[in-house]
């Protein structure tokens, strides 16, 4: 029945195959193959229509920016720069479809304006507290927590019952080593769930984005994130099974260790971070704002009032008049915004440390450094959300330097200097950027699941039949 | 005593012994004990926090100098979210909501700086809270307690000599029951007394707060839960070919409940109710404004209607401005709150849906009442909103009547004092009783006796009628 001439991989391949055989007739392994396909299937198809959606909306609000500029005729250059602005859009990312992550906290617009104060504007994204609180029903999400039971459905009886019914004592007297059979299961094991975990959000992230290089850089370094982080939990039932206990006292370890990795870790962890790292107070950060600008704030008032009251009204002032109100505003601005971005700064540095630190215990639970990793590939981490910020206020930049000097001027553009302002295309990050944040954690999990596979296989050697 | 008192002892004796459960249930109290701590702990910061926050706001507002009124309703005022007390049991929706509002003259804002925003990603994975340990862990608990109470017996082949022995199944049932619940007791009670005693420790900020029959409705939201799932337990290992059948069946009803529910009778939600994004929402307010007439068109408009003598003869033709800013004013604030409530009526009926899914899955009730009885769901938000809104028009009439008296909005050398901001009052919210945050979530309530009686059916027939051998 075996080819008496094959090598050790021969060996294994051949077991493999019989093993598969045995595999794919079983019910539970089916149920878990149609249960799994069928929710990737509707997560992804969920994801590709949110971001056929989200594509349509931003390519519809860039289309009316245009549109209105075009169909300007003669417009004031605050009221250009300032009061109708710019909307600087973020399209979805090329593996959007894939992971909603932040995107429901954070918006996916800025207006710009010219302006010192409030140069950077925008709402915060709508969404049901309900669904942030909840999470999206993401592909991101099946993988992070259902995938990993299911590896366990499929694995926690790998050798007990066979040895319980002293079949692997007759395998085992053929002229094949243990690990080989062993071996031989894992391999179907992780293939088994792997080709539906790899294909089936790839292919439905293909409908819902352009396949460019983007996409198959992160594509690639998708489908190493999950496969590692399956390796990762395929080893734990590897070591779990070795240790010779009965498939039922083997479900119950796994379930615990499911539970305590994916769940109880997590949520404790958080609720650590939250006790020992708690992350600077927006409200206290508010009252400081609301101080270091009211000096300034109130003497601007005055200074606008005193000129409003010596030119009762504006029309009859004059483009002086208006120039010097201009010239006062700004300074205005100029001045609350200086006062304002010392404690913003200050802000943001505690909050950039205290995130530093907490993530530190996120290494603590592999499933919490998988999700960090593949919303960073999706693009649906804060990381994103920050290069666009980042990103934008080099645009604010170019815009307030074409508008500041024609709205201190109090000008009026025709159309053809309207059209010359500048206007906003959005360019992602470059990949090396995100492989340079997440290498190391795909690497951390690589590495966890070889020491793991290694373990297991060790401990096999002493595996009482 | 009953068979069934012999029943529940012989079978929480048993339970006790394992050490598993020990571990297991030791395990189980000590989280719930250190989410209690730290949820007191952050809940009595973030509290104190807002209360020094609007007291230090209110300072500001009363010391801001003199100023003209418009201007002063320009500089505008915060108003914190006040923390409830039960946010510490169950924090609910409180980080996923803004925790201040600026209200100012002409634009109104939803609630901003939701605390999701600056947590790091790995809080979307879920928090440990005292809800969370009740309404996640503890029903697993319970099913490591019940997927063998029935299975066992009859895969060792005792439930026959059991039932030949007289022992009628109505008591079978109640043994079961209780001789589950008894070790449950002994994770719950000693959570329940350390968790009050933390809680009293820590008394609440307001001390009017009514939080007695509220966290009276959240612990029976709890226990009747855990009193579904014992039902639902035994159900299924009264039916089951045997107990590891009945463990992985149980198993995947819990992940269902506990892990897939939440987001997808959200997704449910939002594909029967579409949300608009952000961008639309800003934008459909900026088109509506859009249509409507320039200043210079609206102080023309009134001007005429002036003329035409629509006003009182004793308004002055300087009063012209300060109608057209006050007409200008009510627009606004009735667009905006047009447009909140419209966004709020949707996630109302977001929640709802969410409330219906509760039919297939009980824990989403529970968690749903748990919230509502805290004051920290969608509903409380709205109620803080809705004041929010109100306070901001009650200080945009005490300072834009102040100008119309004085008829003068376009000199600034009219300029009023503290007396002035005095006449605004300070923002005091005051959190809606228990019987209205129930009547809110009258389905939840329904749903969930509705499964109470439905999982005690279901266990009486699945063991009046189960197989013996």
């Amino acid at each position: 029945m075996m080819h008496p001439r094959a090598g050790y991989g021969g060996l294994v391949a051949f077991l493999a195959r019989h093993e598969w055989r045995v595999l794919s007739s079983s019910a539970i392994t089916r149920v878990v193959l149609v249960v799994f396909a069928m929710v990737l299937l509707i997560a992804g198809l969920l994801g590709a229509a949110r971001t056929l959606r989200e594509r349509e909306t931003v390519r519809t609000f860039e289309q009316r920016a245009v549109q209105q500029r075009l169909q300007t005729t003669a417009i004031r250059a605050d009221v250009a720069a300032n009061e109708r602005g710019w909307l600087a859009l973020l399209p979805p990312s090329a593996l959007a479809a894939l992971a909603v992550g932040q995107g429901d906290v954070y918006p996916n617009y800025i207006k710009v304006t010219a302006r010192s104060l409030d140069a950077m504007v925008s709402g915060d994204q709508i969404e049901h507290p309900q669904a942030v609180a909840s999470g999206a029903f993401d592909v991101a999400f099946v993988i992070l927590f259902l995938y990993p039971l299911l590896i366990f459905a499929i694995s926690f009886d790998l050798t007990a019952s066979e040895r319980d019914r002293g079949t692997l004592r007759m395998v085992l007297s053929q002229p094949v080593t243990l690990g080989q059979v062993v071996a031989g299961k894992m391999i179907v094991r992780a293939l088994i769930l792997a080709v539906p975990v790899v294909a089936i959000p790839i292919a439905v992230a293909a409908t819902a984005s352009p396949l460019d290089a983007q996409f198959v850089l992160r594509g690639v370094t998708w489908t190493m994130a999950v496969l590692v982080y399956g390796f990762v939990w395929h080893g734990l039932a590897l070591v779990v099974n070795a240790r010779g206990l009965s498939a039922p006292a083997n479900a119950l370890v796994l379930a615990g260790l499911w539970l305590l990795l994916s769940v109880v870790g997590p949520s404790f962890v958080n609720l650590a971070i939250a006790v020992q790292y708690p992350m600077p107070s927006r409200v206290q950060a508010a009252v400081e704002a609301r101080n270091a600008t009211q000096e300034a704030t109130v003497q601007g008032s005055q200074q606008l009032g005193q000129f409003l009251q010596d030119h009762p009204t504006s029309a009859n002032v004059g483009r002086d008049g208006m120039r010097q109100f201009a010239m006062l505003q700004a300074s205005r601005d100029q001045r609350v915004a200086d006062r304002l971005q010392a404690v913003e700064a200050s802000f943001d540095a505690q909050l950039r440390r205290q995130r530093q630190l907490a993530s530190w215990l996120s290494l603590l639970s592999p499933t919490m450094v998988a999700q960090v990793a593949l919303l960073d590939i999706a693009g649906a981490s804060t990381y994103r959300f920050d290069h666009f910020r980042e990103a934008v206020s080099v645009f604010q930049r170019d815009w307030r330097s074409f508008f500041e000097p024609r709205v201190l001027d109090a000008a009026t553009l025709t159309p053809a200097e309207y059209a010359a302002a500048p206007t906003w295309h959005y360019q992602p990050e470059l990949p090396v950027f995100m492989i340079n944040r997440v290498m190391l954690r795909v690497v951390a999990l690589a590495a966890l699941a070889a020491v793991l596979w290694w373990v297991g296989f060790k401990r096999y050697e002493g595996y009482q039949l | 005593m009953g068979a069934f008192w012999t029943i529940a002892v012989k079978d929480a004796t048993e339970i006790w012994r394992d050490g598993r459960f020990r571990w297991a249930a030791g395990l189980l109290l000590i989280l719930i004990i250190a989410a209690v701590a730290g949820g007191v702990h952050n809940q009595s910061q973030i509290a104190r926090q807002h209360a020094d926050a609007q007291q230090a706001e209110r300072d500001v507002w009363l010391d801001k100098g003199d100023m003209n009124p418009h201007a002063a309703a320009h500089y505008g005022a915060f108003v914190f979210k006040p923390v409830q007390p039960l946010s510490a049991i169950d924090p609910g929706l409180d980080p996923f909501v803004g925790v201040f509002v600026f209200l100012e003259a002409h634009k109104q804002q939803l609630a901003r700086h939701r605390p999701i925003e600056d947590a790091t990603p790995t809080r979307r994975l879920g928090q440990l809270t005292p809800a969370s340990a009740a309404l996640v862990l503890l029903p697993l608990l319970v099913v490591s307690l019940t997927f063998s109470s029935v299975a066992a017996e009859r895969d060792q082949g005792t439930l026959r000599p059991l039932l030949a022995m007289g022992v009628s199944r109505a008591s079978l049932l109640a043994g079961k029951a209780l001789g589950a619940m008894l070790p449950l007791a002994a994770v719950i009670l000693p959570a329940s007394a350390v968790g009050a005693a933390i809680v009293f420790w820590n008394a609440p900020a307001d001390p009017d707060a009514p939080i007695g029959v509220r966290a009276f409705g959240m612990a029976v939201v709890y226990l009747a839960h855990a009193v579904i799932w014992i039902a639902i337990g035994i159900t299924v290992s009264a039916r089951a070919r045997s107990q590891g059948a009945a463990l992985v069946v149980l198993l995947a009803l819990w992940f269902a409940n506990a892990f897939m529910a939440p987001p997808l009778a959200m997704a449910a939600a939002k594909w029967f109710d579409p949300s608009p994004s952000a961008l639309e929402f800003a934008a459909s307010i900026q088109d509506e404004k859009d249509t409507w007439p320039t200043w210079d068109q609206r102080v023309d408009g009134v001007m005429e209607r002036f003329l035409e003598g629509e006003f009182e003869s004793t308004m002055a033709p300087s009063n012209v401005e300060v109608v057209a800013l006050l007409e200008s004013e009510a627009d606004e604030t009735a667009l905006y709150d047009r447009r909140f409530a419209e966004l709020f009526d949707l996630y109302a009926k977001q929640a709802r849906t969410f409330e219906r899914a509760a039919i297939v899955a009980p824990t989403l009730a529970a968690r749903s009442l748990s919230m509502a009885f805290a004051g920290t769901d969608e509903a409380h938000d709205r109620q803080f909103a809705d004041a929010a809104g109100r306070y901001r028009s009650a200080m945009l009439t005490t300072l834009n009547s102040e100008l119309a008296a004085s008829g003068r909005v376009n000199t600034f050398d009219y300029v009023r004092g503290r007396d002035l901001w005095e006449q605004v009052p300070p923002f005091d919210y005051d959190v809606p009783f228990a019987r209205w945050a129930l009547a809110e979530r009258w389905l939840s309530a329904a749903v969930l006796a509705l499964w109470l009686v439905a999982a005690a059916v279901a266990a009486a027939w699945s063991v009046a009628t189960m197989r013996v051998e």
